[in-house]
């Protein structure tokens, strides 16, 4: 059976997270993808880099973890477009895509002649995503920023973070797969206008204008009550119990912190960093929404009679004294298994769960039984790749397998110059030789794009 | 102007804010939405804010902001002449979608397989915390279970403390964009062979799609990186830094380097140890120093400053917005990403615009429906007025 976006062929011309994880979205389901990158930008020596299988080439930059995690699935062709012939290739591709898709700052594409008005000359329906971090109008049109500059400035790090502490980040950065399915998700409302109409058109994707719609409550809150809301922790707005609690120590596991390693210390594992013990970093959430719960987790930890305590008997009291709740509740799961304690207050109707790390979540029952990474082999690589899926399945059409690692740097200049836009060898050797396209990234200083 | 998803109809069985976000970005597309809600109302429309702080179902912040696009209509479809309704309408519905515990459509006879049978081309999207199938798919809880699961607490928070879950409920958002996504895509796939599909959303696992690499990095080195407080995680000792919020005169900013030059740090702040070569050899371990450098610096200047100053250096600082901060940003102004939106209880809101702009088919935004307001017009085209009275008698509708 084809896969879902079969027929579609996107042009990727992306770099960091956002733009990356909006095309490999679509490739995942069968758009034809084909990633352009420049002949300096992938590092020569990447920090990044898993490490090689014995006998693998000495090619680091086709090893880099982030890179190959947000490009499986695609083509991989190196163009310089510095240069004419670079961008008239580029155009060319243009020529034969359903769709283009960047996010670099607004003025990168202009000032490479590749904007939206030079992509309509070469195919008047093309569609072009863009996905600038503030848009392309407007005071900010030519800041600069990374994922999470753009969750400090739509509100969501300072509503992020413990009730005494600062301001947070939501994760490494929550913009970035937000505005990535947000692009996804308009090129194929895009492309279907097209089929009945027969016009392409331009998706403006601003990345700080996605998130807008995530944190509307608070946005609200200023305009119906004046109130500035800020960090209130795990905690729920009226419900109680609701927050992670302190299990058992596991001092067996080796966990790596990075945080103490970037507090100064000095690397040397595989990415430069050695493996220490985190201990007791072990914890469960538990978040009670209704009264018969409550009694069921008393039940549990052998205190039925706080199920009647006036302090705890309802939601009101209960979320009035969480303090006192958190501490008892607190003082019996210290002595529990996270993992056993969740099988067991979940088969007694309580709402709780341990607090994976992503090792434990690689390893986790569920998260195997509903394939929610896929193990792709790499050449290069001594284990398989966990590659992150969506996290919906078209349950019909079992359509989402990732058919394909991510490519080599240059990997596919041969099979799309030539078989696609019908280069004959001699001038794709001569596009070779003169550094137009290459097969291993060359070392340039900060120029470019 | 058409909207590019012109022309499919889409109902949601209302209940919480996943399905509700999910339709309303299809809405925005332009597709044409009719929200089904228990003739109590979504539970949305009890969670704040609440103009004045006083609960009203019809005022809701929460829902305002959820279901703008939307048709609204009401319907009980715990009774067999609710679900009679219901199929009638389904007969003329492109995209479905629900967001019950798994197994509760197929109780009232509305499962995926009796609804394909009837309707082969019906899009079902289910959007549920763990999922259809697996061995959480019938755990009680939601947010706060499905993001300690996904691994996603484990990287928010300072290392020192409890894991943290960021605000409000970012997974039953995320799901919700994973299912239009999905509707999409499954959208996409009909037009090729005319079959339907069942969407199958798991909320844990739209949290864990937004890990950003920490579960590959275990896998393939066998290191497990944690939360790391304001810091980026996962940067090696030679990797860049600062990425991290700092406070400064009058607020926070978030402070970033430039990558491809970080010298223009010791520029920006006037700090020739910044550029010292053992310092750019590896940023990351000196994360420490460089906090402090930066501290020095930022004390003496205010959030609008610093940025400002960073910027023009091309030095990706940005602020850290608090809310009103965001509703008052002149950037948000020039573009009108908020929209003004009447509504005959709440009175007038800035809510936020299009979540995407596309030029020929522009992002749909309108207020959000009283409850039942279109009782008459939807239900009106299977029913005559006295069947409906009747039904209404009944509490069908």
């Amino acid at each position: 059976m084809a896969k879902p976006l079969a027929g579609i062929r996107v042009l990727d011309f992306t770099n960091a997270v956002a733009g990356p994880t909006a095309t490999s979205i679509l490739g995942d389901f069968g758009a034809d993808v084909i990633k352009i990158e420049g002949p300096d930008t992938r590092h020569l020596n990447p920090p990044g880099a898993a490490p090689p299988k014995p006998g693998a080439p000495d090619e680091p930059w086709n090893r880099v973890i982030h890179f190959n995690d947000l490009n499986r699935g695609k083509r991989g062709v190196v163009l310089d477009l510095r240069r004419a012939e670079g961008r008239a290739l580029f155009l060319e591709l243009a020529k034969v895509s359903d769709a283009v898709v960047e996010n670099f700052s607004p003025r990168v594409m202009a000032n490479l002649g590749l904007g939206y008005p030079d992509l309509c000359r070469v195919r008047p329906d093309i569609i072009l995503v863009s996905m600038p971090a503030f848009g392309k109008s407007g005071p900010y049109k030519d800041r600069i920023s990374y994922g999470p500059g753009i969750d400090a400035m739509s509100g969501l790090s300072h509503l992020t973070g413990y009730e005494d502490g600062p301001p947070s980040k939501p994760g490494n950065f929550y913009c970035d797969q937000n505005a990535a399915q947000l692009a996804a998700l308009s090129l194929l409302a895009a492309v279907r206008h097209r089929r009945r109409t027969g016009e392409g058109q331009y998706v403006e994707c601003a990345m700080i204008e996605g998130e807008l719609q995530i944190v509307a409550e608070a946005l609200l809150d200023v305009q119906m009550n004046g109130r500035v809301q800020t960090r209130t922790g795990n905690r729920h707005p009226w419900q109680a119990p609701h927050g992670v609690y302190r299990c058992e120590g596991n001092r067996d596991e080796g966990i790596g912190n990075s945080g103490d390693e970037q507090r100064g210390g000095a690397g040397r594992g595989v990415l430069g960093r050695p493996q220490q013990a985190v201990s007791d970093d072990e914890w469960i959430a538990i978040g009670v929404e209704t009264d018969a719960q409550f009694a069921a987790l008393c039940h549990e930890m052998g205190r039925s009679e706080l199920a009647a305590d006036v302090r705890f008997a309802d939601a009101l009291s209960r979320h009035a004294n969480q303090d006192a709740l958190d501490a008892i509740i607190t003082e019996w799961t210290s002595h529990e298994n996270k993992h056993a304690l969740q099988r067991r207050l979940q088969a007694a109707g309580v709402p709780a769960g341990a607090v994976l790390n992503v090792r434990e979540l690689l390893e986790d029952e569920h998260v195997l039984a509903r394939d929610a990474f896929q193990d792709v082999t790499y050449p290069d690589l001594m284990r398989p790749f966990p590659h992150t899926r969506v996290a919906f399945k078209l349950r019909g059409r079992h359509a989402s397998r990732i058919d394909m690692p991510a490519p080599r740097f240059g990997g596919a200049n041969r099979p799309v110059l030539g078989g696609l836009l019908g280069l004959s060898q001699e001038m794709l050797d001569a596009l070779h030789t003169s550094g137009i396209t290459a097969e291993a990234p060359v070392a340039a200083q900060g120029a470019g794009v | 102007m058409p909207g590019a998803l012109e022309g499919i109809r889409v109902v949601e069985l209302a209940g919480g804010r996943s399905v509700a976000y999910c339709t309303k970005l299809l809405a925005g597309l332009g597709a044409a939405v009719v929200k089904v809600e228990p003739p109590a109302g979504d539970d949305c429309r009890r969670s704040g804010p609440f103009p004045g702080d006083v609960p009203n179902p019809e005022a809701s912040g929460l829902f305002l902001h959820l279901n703008t696009g939307k048709h609204g209509v009401t319907l009980n479809i715990e009774q067999a002449a609710g679900r009679a309704l219901l199929l009638e309408l389904l007969a003329e519905t492109d995209v479905l979608v629900e967001g019950f515990r798994p197994g509760v459509l197929d109780s009232l006879g509305l499962g995926y397989e009796a609804l394909s049978e009837r309707l082969p081309a019906l899009v079902l999207v289910s959007i549920t915390p763990f999922g259809q199938d697996g061995p959480y798919a019938h755990y009680a809880g939601g947010e706060l279970i499905a993001h300690a699961l996904s691994g996603y607490m484990s990287i928010t928070g300072d290392p020192q403390r409890e894991p943290l879950k960021p605000y409000s409920t970012q997974i039953e958002f995320q799901a919700g964009l994973q299912g239009a996504l999905g509707a999409g895509v499954a959208l996409a796939a009909r037009e090729q062979d005319g079959h339907g599909d069942w969407v199958d959303v798991s909320a844990m696992e739209a949290a864990t799609f937004l890990l950003g690499g920490p579960a590959q990095i275990a896998a393939l080195t066998d290191e497990v990186r944690v939360r790391n407080g304001t810091r980026l995680i996962g940067l090696p000792p030679r990797y860049f830094y600062p990425s991290t919020l700092r406070p400064c005169r009058d607020g926070y900013v978030h402070a970033h380097t430039n990558i491809r030059h970080p010298d223009l740090m010791a520029a920006l702040m006037e700090q020739p140890r910044l550029a010292e070569p053992d310092l750019l050899e590896a940023p990351a371990a000196h994360a420490d120093e460089i906090d402090a450098l930066m501290d020095e610096w930022l004390a003496w200047h205010d959030r609008e400053e610093a940025v400002r100053l960073a910027q023009e250096l091309r030095v990706p600082f940005t602020e850290v917005f608090r809310p009103d901060d965001v509703l008052a940003d002149p950037h948000h102004a020039a573009r009108g990403a908020f929209v003004e939106l009447d509504h005959p209880v709440a009175g007038t809101l800035r809510q936020p615009g299009p979540a995407v702009r596309l030029s020929a088919t522009p992002w749909r935004v309108t207020r959000a429906p009283l409850l039942g307001e279109h009782n008459a017009e939807v239900w009106g085209r299977w029913r005559t007025p006295a069947e409906l009275a009747r039904l209404r008698a009944l509490g069908a509708i």
